[in-house]
């Protein structure tokens, strides 16, 4: 395996964008505008699966902003950099393996993932939340990481302009943070959506963060993750082993 | 087995458009060959092509024996590529740039190699600079030292002189021929003649997919005639190719109007060829 270059050539961006203050403001923003208009608004007023919304709040913004995290950037970085400045074909045209480019790109966008994971959780226990922390809770916040920063470098390989990487945002991103319990439970949708719900990967994550148990349910949430996670590493590998121009 | 690029009826085809059109080329270590064309002939094809970028719709292409589909990874270990747009990472410095290369070759002593090379392109003062504040030379010089970071048996070279000034084009030509000169094979593209001429060992012409010619330059313009008398009639400039001065002073008697005698170049020879000018 040789996937460290990649992984630290991601990681050397990262640094130097993070010390330009804009980049935490702007990737950060939403969750924690989510985090303070919802939590303190309705914080402790309104009481939601036996407590407090801010307690209710805070796991799911995690898995929301872990979630995009790890996506955005590696998704956005691929394209562009498949398209437009053509660094990518550097790794094309290099002694590496399809893999090794994948597990590249992946790392970086889970390390992106888990930053993002932290400074809201350090915004949260601020704010008074409550939350429980485990392996469990570990597992689960890993692994959505990867599931979400593998499908990201399926879409950077697979998105023919800028817009398009927005289109796969909109219809399977989005949706997911909106619809995945991360602002209320899933039961309160209607049967047909709530079926829907379920399967998806968000959904799964929601749960564990909250709920991190050792129990059955929990192993089955971790074993669909787990098999998403499998799912979009492979087809990511397989993209990218079939690049030709 | 002599030859270190080896294709044989290499083609390639987009949807409608054929790019590349049964393209079958030897090239011995430690040429330096051109591949000359105007845009869209098929150049940077064949250079996708021979580097792995593109998989080929038919015909074959060997690098140092190796196949360029079914062996790729010991074909990216012999290689260097310079494409023709500047790919280096504009937010990293140029030690960065070159590191980052250099692991994905996983080469030992990394450091070192990259200060000899930083010399060797006079840019050691800029390592640690971004290479967003590098002019358009000095990133052209970085592209080619991060191709021979690795040391290369091959290098391909695609445009590597488009958009610089003529005093630049010129510090590059001669780091070209010095990497000539140390045994490494370059394959370059480019349209401009002069280039070509200035460089090459060998010119293969290509137009619209196909090679229609291929010979030293010397060659090349032997064959088509070595002198050129141009006249202009009626607004209109003609260009006829003769064999010597002679035959050339000859012709220009018999003009009533001004006449240009010079020797012919590559340009001419693209002409007679296609009919066509090289550059627009």
């Amino acid at each position: 395996m040789n996937w460290f270059p990649i992984f630290y050539r991601e990681i050397l961006l990262f640094r130097r964008r993070l010390l330009r203050l804009g980049y935490v403001v702007s990737a950060l923003f939403a969750p924690m505008l989510y985090l303070l208009a919802f939590g303190l608004g309705l914080g402790k007023r309104v009481a939601i699966a036996g407590g407090s919304y801010l307690d209710y709040l805070l796991p799911g913004l995690i898995a929301m902003t872990s979630m995009t995290n790890s996506y955005t950037w590696i998704a956005t970085s691929m394209t562009v950099g498949r398209l437009h400045f053509r660094t990518f074909q550097v790794y094309i045209q290099a002694p590496v393996t399809a893999a090794d480019i994948v597990a590249g790109q992946m790392l970086a966008g889970m390390v992106r993932g888990l930053f993002a994971s932290v400074v809201l959780l350090g915004l949260g226990l601020f704010l008074g939340s409550g939350f429980h922390f485990n392996l469990m809770f570990i597992l689960a916040l890993l692994l959505n990481c990867l599931v979400f920063a593998a499908f990201g470098v399926i879409v950077g390989m697979k998105s023919r302009s800028h817009e398009d990487t927005a289109t796969f945002t909109n219809f399977f991103i989005m949706p997911m943070a909106f619809f995945c319990g991360t602002f209320f439970p899933v039961e309160e949708m209607p049967w047909l959506l709530r079926d829907i719900i379920k399967v998806l990967p968000l959904t799964h994550t929601n749960h564990l963060l909250r709920y991190p148990a050792w129990n059955l349910e929990s192993l089955g949430s971790l074993a669909i993750l787990g098999g998403y996670g499998a799912v979009c590493l492979v087809l990511a590998i397989l993209i990218v082993r079939r690049y030709s121009e | 087995m002599n030859e270190i690029i080896f294709t044989d009826n290499l083609g390639k085809q987009y949807q409608d458009l054929v790019a590349l059109d049964g393209l079958s080329l030897q090239i011995p270590p430690g040429e330096i060959f051109g591949l000359l064309g105007p845009n869209g002939a098929g150049k940077t094809t064949t250079i996708k092509i021979l580097t792995t970028l593109a998989r080929p719709s038919r015909g074959t292409a060997r690098i140092h024996g190796f196949d360029v589909v079914r062996q790729p990874l010991e074909v990216k270990k012999l290689i260097g590529v310079c494409p023709q747009e500047i790919n280096l990472d504009r937010e990293l410095t140029a030690f960065e740039n070159l590191w980052i290369y250099g692991r994905l070759h996983r080469l030992p002593d990394l450091s070192a190699r990259i200060a000899e090379l930083l010399e060797f392109g006079n840019l050691q003062e800029r390592a640690d600079s971004l290479v967003r504040d590098f002019s358009g030379g000095m990133q052209r010089r970085l592209l080619i030292l991060r191709a021979l970071v690795s040391r290369p048996r091959v290098l391909f070279l695609d445009e590597p002189t488009v958009g610089l000034d003529p005093q630049v084009r010129r510090q590059l030509w001669s780091l070209i021929q010095e990497l000539g000169r140390a045994g490494i094979t370059i394959i370059l593209t480019t349209h401009y003649i002069e280039e070509a001429e200035m460089l090459c060992d060998r010119v293969g012409i290509l137009n619209r997919g196909r090679l229609i010619a291929l010979d030293t330059p010397g060659a090349l313009v032997a064959k088509v005639g070595g002198y050129v008398v141009e006249t202009l009639n009626s607004g209109r400039r003609q260009y006829l190719l003769v064999r010597d001065k002679e035959a050339a002073y000859a012709r220009a008697q018999t003009e009533p109007a001004g006449v240009i005698i010079r020797q012919a170049n590559l340009e001419d020879v693209f002409i007679q060829l296609t009919g066509e000018r090289l550059t627009n």
